[in-house]
């Protein structure tokens, strides 16, 4: 039995209810889990809600080593952020990770106590127990990439500790590709190896590489304010610079104009990869692995509509509702095509809130249209063929322009039979009784033949109600 | 990439026929700043504007395709190895020619230029089409590539139909033939011709007096509050510059295959061959029309436009239709312009980039600001 209080909720949050109605195509099955793979997924649990959830719904194949695949990650990325561990003790821990996850028992208990996921990684051993399980492809893979992403870290903890930051686009585009780029590598090669992805997908990186920018960027456009509190800027000095001076006039109420045309460039650097996302997905074989990716990027095309000319985000912290979260996650767990409509319907909003006096005006509506053009691609709306026999057939001489005269025939044939109709009809009310005499006089009820009694006032008939 | 930055690849004796017009100038400059060349020559009706300087040699030559034992005798002494034909009356506009006129140098005067080109051993024939020939006006084109159809004429005695102003079908039926006639000319005969045709969208830039100069009109007329339909429907624009290098990549495709000893492969094939070219930027039709009206000055962005439901729209423009039939005068507003307005119509050029090796030279926004700039300079001096 719901409660009043869930029916209420319901009743302003419609969309939520799809949530409740969610069918996931796998279910994990705690029942039949060792111990240590149970406390992997309550750390997946701790250290990411909507990652867990999807992580959660893959097939039994892709699951585990996923989810560890995720976890290793998550551990390096607790390193990374914890500034209470010094430089010289961190490039090492970073560097090495692919050693010390070989180490049976291997735990790490020095994390500040302010580290939110510092319980991950006091519990590591319990994730190691389980990567020794996995199929020696799959493990391959992680310890690769996980070997990249602790060098790429390493590098940029050096850097940070220099005072360096992102300068250029290329440097932008470098930090991207250590912290999700990379994890889309994994990710693609899994599913390759898997056979749940075309395998053509390896010779083409690009696509990989444009999945995990695409959702870098733009939680790096979103989160801008958050960022800035915490003193570190991701967006690179080549773009903001042609906009204000110094990086913090950018949160000034004065600059705000300034702030949206800089904030539209970087979502017009961030939507030129939607396209190369939407033609990854067309890869993907099976139902549950594209949910999984889909989600994610469906999510990002409409954050990247939600900051998109929102002065907003230079204030706090925006987020799309939940209504339209669950939305999303119906439309893309359904297949490439409901997806594409969801892509091409952001595309058209974020065109719609373009502004011409944004200095990106045009490229920004070019890059909207391209992402409706690609989809055209996917699915075709024209067949050249169709359209070849549609014109052979229509041999009625293709210049049957109304000429104006004629148009001018057709109206007044109109007018003339409203102009009979009207007759007709005043006619029959003048033989019933109708007094038109006193229609102008200013005489109430003056159409009503005389002696039939005034009708009660409308406030009189309202009463009753 | 090759077209990039052309290594200064040769075209030969070049002559770029229209060579003094809209389209046939730029040609013209491109081909002394990209290539190499070891004569450039123009065949234009006048050759007063557009003209380039003396010291650059190009050898202007005054002459009217239609005059066809003319033109084969100015060929024969010109003898090019490239020829670019660009040559053909406005079909819009101010400066809009008759329908007969139209069709007399198009149909007529690309025939004319066909012979005198196999009779003078011309290796390579580029000729300006339309991408609008696969259009019938009223249908979409979405994401047309080069396997869609072109909207011909019943029969050839359809193009001495005279019809009503404004009426731009039968025009596009014209050009259509006219491409036609050059395509089917390739390798033919006893003449080692060969010919390929470029098919522009929405050409614009400087030189330009119809679609840029007739936007920045609404913007300096203050009419930029309308906005006919959602402008969800996506069109193409292609800087003039672009276009003139599509023509010139095509034309070195040709001198190629004539060096060639064997007959290209179907895929890779350039001779006999149509090519779709476009900026690569499709665009939001309204939007384009707002970038030119900021590049003129505007400063509005788009919180005053109302929105105008097409089906308003077409009542209007009929009404207009009738009321300018009642005085008997061509009208300014038409139906026809509504529809042009709510069209979706945008190309697949891969055709181009993969045989031509077609990158575009000059983005939409830089071709949106030297064309702007030239329509107010040209408005200036006008008011002068």
């Amino acid at each position: 039995m719901p409660s009043v209080k869930s029916i209420l909720y319901y009743m302003f949050h419609p969309e939520q209810l799809r949530k409740v109605w969610h069918e996931p195509v796998y279910r994990r099955d705690p029942s039949k889990e060792s111990d240590t793979l149970k406390s992997c997924f309550h750390y997946l649990d701790l250290t990411s809600r909507s990652f867990s959830a999807v992580i959660q719904e893959l097939n039994p194949d892709m699951l585990v080593p996923i989810a560890l695949f995720y976890l290793v990650l998550r551990g390096l990325d607790t390193i990374e952020d914890d500034m209470t561990i010094p430089l010289e003790k961190k490039e090492p821990l970073l560097r090495g990770f692919d050693k010390l996850m070989k180490i049976d028992g291997w735990t790490f208990t020095e994390n500040g106590p302010n580290e939110k996921d510092r319980e991950l990684l006091i519990h590591f051993d319990d994730i190691i127990a389980e990567l020794k399980k996995i199929k020696p492809n799959y493990y391959e893979i992680i310890e690769d990439i996980t070997i990249k992403m602790g060098n790429g870290m390493a590098d940029y903890a050096i850097k940070a500790e220099n005072g360096e930051g992102v300068e250029t686009v290329a440097e932008y585009e470098k930090y991207c590709h250590y912290v999700a780029g990379l994890v889309g590598e994994g990710l693609t090669r899994l599913f390759v190896a898997g056979e749940w992805a075309n395998p053509a997908l390896n010779d083409r990186p690009e696509l990989t590489e444009s999945m995990g920018q695409f959702l870098q960027k733009t939680n790096i456009i979103r989160d801008v304010h958050e960022d800035f509190e915490d003193k570190r800027r991701f967006w690179p000095t080549a773009i903001w610079s042609k906009h204000v001076d110094k990086w913090e006039d950018l949160f000034k109420p004065e600059n705000r104009e300034k702030a949206l045309q800089c904030s539209s460039e970087m979502v017009l650097n961030s939507l030129k990869h939607a396209d190369e996302c939407l033609f990854y997905m067309a890869a993907i074989r099976e139902q549950s692995v594209f949910n999984f990716v889909a989600i994610p990027q469906a999510m990002a095309i409409a954050t990247l509509e939600l900051v998109f000319r929102n002065p907003a985000i230079f204030e706090r912290n925006v987020k799309i509702t939940k209504g339209d979260a669950c939305q999303l996650m119906i439309e893309s767990t359904q297949n490439l095509r409901v997806l594409c409509d969801v892509f091409r319907k952001y595309a058209r909003r974020i065109a719609k809130k373009n502004d011409p006096r944004d200095p990106n005006f045009l490229e920004i509506s070019s890059a909207c249209a391209k992402i409706e053009q690609f989809i055209e691609t996917l699915f075709p709306t024209q067949d050249p063929k169709k359209i070849a026999l549609v014109q052979k057939n229509s041999n009625s001489e293709d210049e049957e322009k109304m000429d104006p005269w004629e148009g001018l025939i057709l109206v007044g044939s109109v007018l003339l039979a409203l102009f009979l109709i009207s007759a007709l009809m005043i006619g029959a009310a003048y033989l019933m009784g109708a007094r038109f005499d006193k229609m102008f006089s200013g005489e109430p009820s003056s159409l009503v033949p005389a002696g039939s009694k005034p009708t009660t006032s409308l406030l009189g008939d309202h009463d009753e109600l | 990439m090759a077209s990039e930055k052309p290594q200064k690849a040769s075209l030969g004796r070049v002559l770029v026929i229209g060579g003094c017009g809209f389209l046939g100038h730029h040609v013209v400059n491109l081909v002394l700043q990209h290539w190499d060349t070891t004569a450039v020559s123009v065949i234009d009706l006048r050759c007063q504007r557009n003209r380039r300087p003396a010291s650059d040699g190009v050898e202007y030559v005054e002459a009217d395709i239609t005059d066809a034992d003319n033109l084969t005798k100015v060929l024969g002494r010109l003898r090019p190895d490239v020829v670019i034909h660009t040559a053909s009356p406005q079909a819009q506009g101010s400066g809009a020619v008759s329908n007969e006129l139209f069709r007399k140098v198009n149909v007529d005067g690309t025939r004319a230029v066909v012979t005198a080109c196999q009779q003078s051993a011309v290796k390579a024939l580029v000729f300006t089409s339309s991408a609008s020939i696969m259009s019938d006006n009223k249908t979409d084109l979405i994401n047309a590539n080069e396997t869609w159809p072109v909207i011909r004429g019943k029969n050839q005695s359809e193009y001495y139909s005279e019809t009503k102003a404004n009426q731009s079908a039968p025009r596009l039926r014209v050009q259509a033939a006219a491409e036609e006639l050059v395509l089917a000319a390739n390798r033919t005969g006893d003449s080692n011709l060969l010919t390929a045709s470029i098919r522009p969208s929405g050409i614009f830039g400087e030189g330009d007096v119809q679609a840029v100069y007739h936007l920045v009109n609404i913007y300096e007329q203050g009419r930029t509050g309308v906005q006919v339909g959602p402008n969800t429907n996506i069109f193409e624009f292609t800087y003039v510059e672009n276009v003139a290098h599509a023509h010139l990549l095509a034309a070195r495709a040709l001198l190629l295959t004539a060096q060639a000893s064997t007959v290209p492969l179907d895929h890779e094939r350039v001779d006999g061959e149509a090519f779709l070219i476009t900026n690569g930027q499709p665009i939001y039709f309204w939007d384009f029309a707002r970038a030119i009206w900021r590049a003129a000055g505007s400063d509005k962005g788009t919180a005053h436009v109302w929105e105008m439901p097409r089906e308003v729209g077409m009542l209007l423009g009929w009404l207009s239709e009738v009321a300018f039939g009642l005085v008997r005068k061509p009208p300014t507003f038409t139906r026809q312009r509504i529809v042009y307005s709510c069209m979706t119509r945008y190309y697949d050029i891969s055709k181009a980039r993969r045989r031509l090796g077609y990158v575009p030279l000059v983005t939409l926004s830089e071709g949106v600001r030297r064309a702007v700039q030239w329509t107010l300079d040209r408005k200036a001096e006008e008011k002068k």
